[in-house]
Order: C-alpha cells, then sequence, then structure tokens
C-alpha cells in the first residue's frame, strides 16, 4: 500500500508540477509517423533529432513519435539504417504533425553505401540488452538450406542460444525456451517451429522487423521470464501492388501486397510450403513412400488509415505442421499427427492529441496438437483421435504520453482468459467407445504498468517503471486426487464457472538507468523483477509436438526471476562502430521439471509430477558492430555459466543447465563486392551442451532362447550425476553469396549461394553407445547433423 | 534453365535427406557404485516364469558375459494367506528358490545364467498374494509383495491375411484380440512371442511387449489390435496377464527406461516395487492363446 501511495504522489507530483515550471517558455509538440516512402510501411524506431539541441526520440512499434520543444525554429533530422536521412525544416509556433517519408538507399546507382543510419540510440537510450534485426538484415544472413529465419539469426546475437542444429528453441541468459515470450503482431506464438526444429514459423517475406529484449525489460512488457521477441509483420505496400518470394531448397514462398485504397490502406498476404514430401519419395524405398511430411503457414494482414488520428490494423496467421502414415500395404493402418499456431489480432491506434498515442489490441491465439490412429482390422477396428492445447483471449490497451520534455510516460493494461486443453481422446477400440477428456483448466491473466522514461538531464536518464501482475486459475475445474499409484481416490474437489482456485499477483519493479560519460559512451544499469504463470511441460531438448502448457495452480506455483545488468556502451567514428559490455546476474526461483520418465500425454495428474527448483545464471556479454559501410557485421562474445538445483534431482546438489556454455562467440561480416555481389560470413563457436550420460547397466528381463542356447536381456542404464559429460564444443563458418539481377522499373531478382559449414566440422547432435559383449568394451558414436551443405536459393520481387 | 535448376534442387535435397553422419568418438565417464537389481516373476500358468534374478549393475563402459549375477542368496517365496483384512505369510507356504549353477538337480532341467534363481515345485495361484525374502551373500536384506491378480481371459482372436504377397512369398497378417475388463480398476501386459516355441524360460524371450491399464476404457468388453509385424503361416503365442498396480507402474517405468536411448529424452527412472534393491517383484495372471495365421 505504501508504495502506492509513494507512486501517487510521484505522479501527482510529475503530473501537475512540471507543468507549472515549464510555464515560463512556451513548449509545442511535434507528432508523427516515419514512412518508407517507396511503400507506405512505417519505420520502426526511426529516429528523430534535433539539429540545434541534439535532442531526440525514436519512433514506437507503429512508426509514430513524438518531441516536445520550446518555440522556435528548428531542423529536424529523420533517419533509419538503409535509409537516406532527411531534414526538415520547421517553424515550431504551435503543435504540428508532420509524416515523413523516407528513401532507401540504392544499391544499383554504384555507388558504395557509406551514409546510413547515424543513430546513437544505443548509447543514450535507456534500453539495454535490447536487439533488433530487419527482414532485409534476415535475408543477407547465410543459413541452412538456404532458407532465411528469424531464430537462428537471433542466436548469432550474444547471450542468446541456439538450443542445436535441429532446434529454434533458443536460450537466453540461462532461461528454458518456455521462458522466452514470442510474439508476431502481439499474438503469443507458443510453439514458433516448423519441422521439428530445423525452421521457425516466420515467413522471411511478410517480417518487416525483429526486436529481442533479452533484459532490462521495461514494464510494458511482461509474461515471461527470460526474453521476448517480437516479430513485427509488414503492413502492405499502400502504393501500388507488389509481389515478392523465393525458391529455396526445401521450400517455397510467395507474398502479394499492395494498395485497398491507395494511400489509405492496404494489405499483405505470404504462404510458404515446403516440399520436402515430394522431392524425397523418388528417392525412398518403397514401403516408406507413405510416409509423409510437410508443413505450411500462411499470414495475413490488412491496415486502414481511418483518419490523421486512426489507423486499424488486422494481422492474421495460421500454420501447421503435418505428418501422415498409411501402410502400403494395408490402408487400415494409418497415423496422422498435426500440430501448429493459429492467431488472429486486431489493433486500433488512436492519437488523443500529439502528446498522447493509444492503442489497443485484441488478440485470439491458440496452439494445437492432434493425433489421430487408426489401426485394426475388418469389424474390429481402433480409431483413436486425441488432441491438447492452449486457447488465448487477449485485451490490452497501452499508451504513450509525453507530459512533458523531461517525462514520457507509458501506461496501460492487458488481460488474458487462457484455456488449457490437456488432452481429450476419442474414438473406439472394436465395439468398446472411447470418450474421454482431461478437465480443461481456465486463468485469468492481468497486467497493469506504468514506466516514467525521465531525463533528468543531459547525462542522466531513468526508465522507471512498476508492473503489477496477478494470474487467476478459475472454475469450472474439478481436481481429483491421486494415490501413490496414480488412480484416482474417489476424493475430488470441484469450482464453479468463475470460482477462484488459486491466485497469484505480484509486484515487478523495473529501473533502468543510462548516464552519459560522453556523447558517444554511456553506463546502464538495469534491474528487472518477473513473474511466468505459464508452465511447458515437455520430455524434450527441441520443440516437440508434444508440448503442453500448464497453468500456475495451487500445487504449481509461479516462477520468479531476478535480473541485474550493468553496462558499458561506446560509439566511434559518427557511430559507425558500436561496442558494448555487458554483466548481468539471474537467479530464477520455482523453476519447473517434471519427475523423470513421466507421462505427459493424456496424464490426469500431471501437477503432481512438478518438481520446483532454482536456477542461477550469470555472465559477461561483449559485442561489437560496424554498422555502415561496405563491410558491415558483428562479433559477441559471452562468458556465462547457468545452473539448476532441485532437492529431488542429483542428490539435491546444483548441476548444469543443459544449454549452459561457457563460451558463445559469433562473428556476422557483409561485404558489398560490387553492385551485383554481396557476400556474407558467419563463424559460431560454443563450448558443447552438458549431458547426462550413463554409468552403469541393470540387466533385466532374462530369458533363455532354446534354439539359440544364448541368455536374452535387455540392458537399462543407470545414471549419476546429471549433466556433467559435455559434448564436444560446437562451432562452424557458413559463407553465401547473392547475385543481383540488373534491376528494372517493374522486376528484381536474386540468386543466394550459400554454404553452410565449409570447413566440413562434425557437430555433435547427440551421442549414442553400442556395447560389444564379446569384446568387453563399449564404442561411442557421436551423431552429427549437417556435413558441409551447398543451397541455393532465387528471390524475386515484381 | 528450368530442367537443370530442378535437377539442382532435387539433388542438393537428396544431399541433405542422406547426409546426417555419424563417428565414433572416445568418451571417459566414471563409473557409478553398483547396485542390486531383482526381477522376480510368479504366475499361475507355466513353472518355467517363476524365477527370481539377482544381478549386480555392472560398469557401463565394461560389459561382461557374467551379466553380474549374483550366486549364494537365499531366496524364499511365501505364499500369502488371508487372516480377516491382513495377509499373513506363514512359514508353512514358504518355497525356496535355487540358485541355477549350484543345484545338480535345477541344472538339469535349466542352462545356467548365474543369478537366476528357480524352483520347479512352485506354482503360483490366482487372487493370492505373495511374499519375496532375499538374503544375499553379504547378509543384506531385499523383500518385496506382489500379488497373481484374477485371469482376464481372451475372449477372442482375430486375424486376417491381406494385400500381395511379399517377396518371401508370404501375404501380411492382421491380428487383434478381445477381453471384458472388469469392472475395478485393472492393468495389462502382453508378452508376444513369434515362432513355434512358446515362452519356454523367461518373460525375455518374447519379441513383443505392451503394458496399459484401463484408464481410457473400463467394464466393457474391448479390443487390442497389433499394427502389423507378422505374415502368413506364422505362429503368435499371446501372453495376456493381469497385474498389480505397483507392478504396472514399474513396467511402464521400464518402457520409459529403456527408451532412454532417444537423445531427446531425460533419463528415466525405474519404479522399484522392492526394497533394498531396484528392480520388481510381479505376479502375472496368465491367459495364453496360440495362433497360426493360415
Amino acid at each position: 500500500m505504501q508504495k502506492l501511495l509513494y507512486l501517487f504522489v510521484y505522479l501527482a507530483s510529475i503530473l501537475y508540477l512540471a507543468p507549472l515550471a515549464q510555464a515560463q517558455q512556451t513548449k509545442f509538440t511535434i507528432s508523427g509517423y516515419v514512412k518508407d516512402a517507396s511503400n507506405g510501411e512505417t519505420l520502426i524506431g526511426a529516429t528523430v533529432k534535433v539539429k540545434e539541441t541534439n535532442q531526440g526520440a525514436a519512433a514506437n512499434e507503429y512508426g509514430f513519435f513524438n518531441i516536445t520543444l520550446p518555440q522556435g525554429n528548428y531542423i529536424l533530422i529523420f533517419s533509419y539504417l538503409g535509409f537516406d536521412p532527411q531534414e526538415v525544416p520547421i517553424i515550431l509556433n504551435k503543435n504540428i504533425t508532420i509524416n515523413t517519408k523516407l528513401t532507401a538507399h540504392s544499391v544499383q546507382t554504384g555507388e558504395v553505401v557509406v551514409t546510413s543510419d547515424r543513430t546513437d540510440r544505443n548509447v543514450k537510450s535507456t534500453e539495454m540488452s535490447r536487439l533488433e534485426i530487419s527482414g532485409e538484415q534476415l535475408k543477407q544472413l547465410p543459413v541452412v538450406m538456404g532458407e532465411p529465419d528469424v531464430l537462428k539469426a537471433i542466436t548469432l546475437l550474444p547471450g542468446i542460444k541456439s538450443g542445436g542444429e535441429a532446434s529454434t528453441g533458443f536460450y537466453v541468459r540461462g532461461g528454458g525456451p518456455d521462458q522466452n515470450l514470442v510474439l508476431m503482431d502481439e499474438g503469443v506464438i507458443y510453439n514458433p517451429s516448423h519441422l521439428l526444429g530445423f525452421l521457425s514459423v516466420f515467413n522471411s517475406d511478410a517480417v518487416r522487423n525483429v526486436e529481442i529484449i533479452k533484459g532490462g525489460m521495461p514494464a510494458n512488457y511482461g509474461g515471461r521470464l527470460s526474453s521476448i521477441l517480437n516479430v513485427s509483420l509488414k503492413e502492405g505496400n499502400n502504393q501500388k501492388y507488389s509481389y515478392t518470394g523465393g525458391v529455396g531448397t526445401i521450400a517455397s514462398r510467395f507474398a502479394a501486397e499492395g494498395p485497398i485504397v491507395k494511400g489509405k490502406s492496404s494489405f499483405m498476404v505470404a504462404g510458404r510450403r515446403t516440399y520436402i514430401d515430394a522431392l524425397v519419395k523418388p528417392f525412398i524405398a518403397d514401403s516408406l513412400r507413405s510416409n509423409g511430411y510437410y508443413f505450411y503457414d500462411f499470414n495475413l494482414k490488412t491496415n486502414y488509415i481511418l483518419s490523421d488520428k486512426d489507423r486499424l490494423f488486422f494481422s492474421g496467421y495460421i500454420g501447421r505442421d503435418i505428418f501422415s502414415f498409411t501402410s502400403p500395404r494395408n490402408k487400415d493402418i494409418s497415423f496422422n499427427i498435426s500440430w501448429g499456431n493459429t492467431m488472429a489480432s486486431v489493433r486500433w491506434n488512436h492519437i488523443f492529441s500529439g502528446k498522447l498515442f493509444a492503442n489497443l489490441s485484441l488478440v485470439y491465439n491458440r496452439y494445437d496438437l492432434n493425433n489421430e490412429f487408426t489401426f485394426g482390422l475388418g469389424d474390429f477396428k481402433a480409431k483413436f483421435i486425441a488432441s491438447s492445447g492452449i486457447r488465448d483471449v487477449t485485451a490490452k490497451y497501452d499508451l504513450q504520453h509525453t507530459v512533458s520534455s523531461k517525462h514520457l510516460f507509458k501506461y496501460g493494461g492487458q488481460y488474458t482468459l487462457h484455456t488449457f486443453v490437456p488432452g481429450i481422446a476419442n474414438g473406439n477400440l472394436g465395439s468398446a467407445q472411447i470418450n474421454q477428456e482431461i478437465d480443461r483448466q481456465y486463468a485469468n491473466e492481468y497486467a497493469i504498468y506504468f514506466l516514467d522514461e525521465w531525463k533528468i538531464n543531459h547525462r542522466l536518464t531513468l526508465n522507471a517503471g512498476l508492473r503489477y501482475v496477478a494470474f487467476n486459475q478459475i472454475g469450472p475445474y474439478t481436481k481429483y486426487e491421486f494415490d501413490e499409484s496414480n488412480l484416482k481416490t474417489g476424493v475430488s474437489q470441484s469450482w464453479k464457472t468463475l470460482e477462484s482456485i488459486s491466485f497469484y499477483h505480484g509486484l515487478e519493479p523495473r529501473l533502468a538507468a543510462t548516464y552519459l560519460l560522453s556523447e558517444e559512451s554511456s553506463l546502464k544499469a538495469s534491474f528487472t523483477q518477473t513473474y511466468q504463470f505459464l508452465n511447458l511441460a515437455t520430455t524434450s531438448g527441441a520443440a516437440f509436438p508434444a508440448d503442453l502448457w500448464i497453468p500456475s495452480s495451487k500445487i504449481v506455483k509461479p516462477q520468479q526471476a531476478f535480473q541485474y545488468a550493468v553496462g558499458y556502451y561506446r560509439n566511434f567514428s559518427s557511430n559507425e562502430y558500436e561496442a558494448s559490455v555487458e554483466a548481468y546476474y539471474k537467479p530464477m526461483y520455482n523453476q519447473v521439471e517434471f519427475k523423470p520418465g513421466t507421462q505427459l500425454f493424456f496424464n490426469q495428474n500431471l501437477e503432481s509430477a512438478v518438481i520446483s527448483g532454482q536456477g542461477l545464471s550469470y555472465g559477461l556479454e561483449f559485442f561489437f558492430k560496424k554498422k555502415f559501410g561496405r563491410t558491415t557485421g558483428w562479433i559477441g562474445y559471452t562468458w556465462s555459466r547457468t545452473t539448476r538445483q532441485f532437492d529431488e534431482l542429483n542428490n539435491g546438489n546444483a548441476f548444469f543447465y543443459r544449454y549452459d556454455r561457457t563460451h558463445d562467440m559469433s562473428f556476422v561480416l557483409s561485404h558489398q563486392l560490387n553492385k551485383k555481389w554481396n557476400f556474407n560470413f558467419v563463424f559460431v563457436f560454443g563450448t558443447g551442451n552438458a549431458v547426462t550420460l550413463p554409468t552403469g547397466r541393470m540387466p533385466f528381463r532374462v530369458g533363455y532362447d532354446l534354439q539359440t542356447n544364448e541368455p536374452k536381456f535387455v540392458f537399462i542404464d543407470l545414471y549419476d550425476k546429471i549433466n556433467s559429460y559435455r559434448l564436444p564444443s560446437y562451432h562452424r563458418a557458413d559463407v553465401s553469396f547473392t547475385y543481383m539481377h540488373k534491376k528494372t522499373e517493374k522486376w528484381e531478382s536474386s540468386w543466394n549461394f550459400s554454404i553452410y559449414n565449409i570447413y566440413n566440422r562434425a557437430n555433435p547432435f547427440f551421442v549414442y553407445f553400442v556395447p560389444d559383449i564379446e569384446k568387453q568394451e563399449v564404442k561411442a558414436y557421436m551423431v552429427y547433423l549437417f556435413p558441409i551443405l551447398p543451397a541455393v536459393a532465387w528471390n524475386f520481387k515484381f | 534453365m528450368q530442367s537443370s535448376f530442378k535437377n539442382i534442387v532435387i539433388l542438393l535435397s537428396f544431399v541433405w535427406i542422406t547426409s546426417s553422419c555419424e563417428k565414433e568418438i572416445d568418451i571417459t565417464v566414471d563409473p557409478s557404485n553398483p547396485v542390486v537389481v531383482v526381477e522376480a516373476s510368479i504366475n499361475q500358468f507355466s513353472a518355467t516364469l517363476n524365477y527370481v534374478f539377482i544381478t549386480s549393475s555392472i560398469d557401463y563402459f565394461k560389459p561382461d558375459l557374467t551379466l553380474g549375477g549374483i550366486k549364494g542368496a537365499q531366496v524364499f517365496i511365501y505364499e500369502g494367506v488371508i487372516s480377516g483384512k491382513d495377509t499373513l505369510y506363514p512359514e508353512y507356504n514358504k518355497f525356496q528358490m535355487f540358485s541355477v549353477g549350484e543345484t545338480p538337480f535345477i541344472d538339469s532341467l535349466l542352462p545356467v545364467v548365474n543369478g537366476i534363481y528357480y524352483n520347479p515345485y512352485f506354482a503360483g495361484k490366482e487372487n493370492t498374494c505373495y511374499l519375496l525374502d532375499i538374503t544375499l551373500p553379504n547378509g543384506k536384506k531385499i523383500t518385496g509383495k506382489t500379488q497373481i491378480p484374477k485371469v482376464v481371459p481372451i475372449t477372442k482372436v482375430y486375424y486376417e491375411i491381406k494385400g500381395n504377397p511379399n517377396k518371401d512369398g508370404k501375404r501380411d497378417a492382421l491380428m487383434s484380440f478381445s477381453f471384458i475388463d472388469p469392472a475395478d480398476q485393472n492393468n495389462y501386459r502382453i508378452a508376444l512371442k513369434k515362432g513355434g516355441d512358446s515362452l519356454a524360460i523367461g518373460w525375455g524371450n518374447a519379441d513383443t511387449y505392451r503394458t496399459f491399464d484401463d484408464a481410457l476404457v473400463n467394464d466393457v468388453e474391448r479390443t487390442y489390435p497389433f499394427a502389423g509385424g507378422f505374415k502368413e503361416t506364422d505362429t503368435v503365442n499371446l501372453y495376456f496377464s493381469t497385474i498389480g498396480r505397483t507392478e504396472y507402474l514399474f513396467w511402464q517405468s521400464f518402457g520409459s527406461a529403456n527408451n532412454s536411448g532417444n537423445p531427446f529424452s531425460t533419463p528415466a527412472v525405474l519404479k522399484s516395487n522392492i526394497t533394498g534393491a531396484t528392480g520388481s517383484f510381479t505376479g502375472y495372471g496368465v491367459s495364453f492363446k496360440q495362433i497360426i495365421f493360415k
């Protein structure tokens, strides 16, 4: 209560006293959107700088900016990476609106690109541990099988680790993959991977911007412990129709965009499908040709400029992975498994005034997993359909309020109704009918927040915020009591519709400060506290479709993390180069694991298998980037340590987290060779994953084969310490060349030739063992996925 | 141009699909302390499926043919007697299980596998509880309890021979069987042995195993189908057994642990139902059918 009182006094003093103090000098506000001149797309993060005062502002995630200045004449400089800066003179004697259109650099002119985003935002803003990649940058990076991928790209950044080659799961500062909030136009994507982890669900043709926040999370974000991955889709060209696409080694994609009403509204549709199934069939045995796997995804986005003050956006996504099998010899034996995300969001931007921007979002998203098995014969067929998933309905309202030239407020609230579908089973086993459903679970999740970005003086800026979060598991629900043998005791407790079952709430203070040491260097510090009320139950390191989300409940306590970070930021040569060093310390509590061997599928008593423990991660991250010129790129290096401790595991001793990596390094280089050829190079190195290996064998299920006169048995592996062995280190280098055909007015195309793993490094995917009892020895084999691997992709636009 | 592009795409895809590789590496892992492992099995159907197998775990990287069998243990099975609400295990219902390889009479009946204890005179009974009592040569005590549940008979067996002949000239066969699941909670284990011989010695001689309960379907006649794997003229020996709940949990965890080779799985832990060692004492209420696909 006392904290709320302090907050009230603080707000009152700013809202009422600040305008009085500033009344001596009349001030006005300049606001508007920064857009791409070619297609009308807003430019997220574009900067506005006042030439005379060096004051600046950045466009928000909708491209809206505002800046408050005393009456006078000014020159505003608008800039954005890859676009020509634009100077706009203004006479400021009233509040004004400026919608600025920037023009992209043209590489076809033959001129070397030497100027670009001269922003010093990384030094001067309070944001730390935040990184951005545009859709265009994404396509430049060499990737496996020539398919650009958002999640593969972000793992080249310091502090973000990849789960491995067959995994788009990412691990941020010691957190698990479920501790990352993955958003597509504000809709939650619960499983961001296709092809069992080889690719992400984000079609690069539909992506406009990717933002990742790995620490120092401002108060307007929450819901997960470790990071926010915010993927913004293209809005669509509101000037003319255009089409982009690509033919890659395993998938093709196509996107169309254009005006619905020129200059007022636009659409973007994009689709992608893999043809790995069709390509492989000619080469596989007849008996396997009935197997099929493919994925597809489809994006739709429209936006309408309703008035100078109102914009409406609609975004939709559906993606599925489908695996099917029908016995080539008997069509009565078949199974189909499909899984994927669905998302739809409506967002309404409203500008109350140049100082007050608001966004209302309504989002529906879900993740579904469906299994269908058919087998049997004649009248005694068995058919079994099982499904599980999670569904959310979210309403979110955010306001951005420039109270004065020193105070930028952001405040708002969010409500989500979660529906958890742990398992539905329907079908028949012969004449016996199956019609069962594990009780659905429902929960309300609330958040309200307030933050103030306070420019105390030229050198010191503070971003202070407070987020209040609450999670309420509600009925209808029946909780059954189970005995030690996992059978219902007959005792149960029921809750009526909307009746509270468990309630958790808490305050999440967020604090970030930047102190400018000079115009090109700063010190930053941040503190973040976060809660997480959703837990991913999976037995897999990869994002396998067995993923099941369970809520915090009476038994499962909310996860909690604190993160402390300090950093030094330094730009060189007029911001051409940027460098940073960040140190972080991140304790995590109520971390969730499941008892070894727990059956996740259709387990009515899953909660009792949950074990709770602690995690700790700390590390040092170095980042050096060259931002523009013919040669661009970065080097990132992280030293870190991550552990977990559970009383029920490893005799209660702390053990290395599976994705703990002492050393993690990435080097990314892009070089414009001439106006037709571009060269890219990537090198990554990481300490090997920590794994648990067997230390003994227990013979079981003995028998004696009278035909061979040999004993028959199986060995069950015996394990000792968890994750005490390290796989060999991971490293590889990739190159790619992009050849740009001569651009015409109506057509442009390029070929991307890439070689993944150019020195053919055998990187460990997993190890397995083959015993040779005769020789009394065991051989260890390391399986690696990708040797040297060339790929070609053709991209076009017209 | 289009044709060559298509060829390139197909070639590259093929390279990728077939490019997953492996190589031998050296790994040194310190062995864990040995643990005593017990697998004890009793049933009402076949004497050669009543045995106690006692071993010591072995170093993972030094497997040997002796299987770590422990000889010289005193092994007894007590048949329970109901007394009111209690089950008593009187001395007069005690059966000693003899070590194969150390007892001439037993050796004439069974091949020698160290650590196996057996008594041809022991016969299990339905709806009866049993106590296992082991004293190891070092004096360590191991105990466990089980019951042989009421047998649930196989009511029907169906098979069908379908399709065109395979390369060996035989067509594929499909099989399912039915049983009536009783009203109370039941747990089942299937062992299936292909070939003319039945499970003469030890459950480990089977080819296929399944463990399931009646959580999804209860108190009705139900069908259990097998998804292929049989051919025309095959002979299949089907052992359909009822087992207790703790035994079911053990065999379910055994299935998970037996799959720990999956590189993505978390190592599973066996849910032992005996004390003093790791393992299981399982009573099987066996229903048996032999099917010849002809």
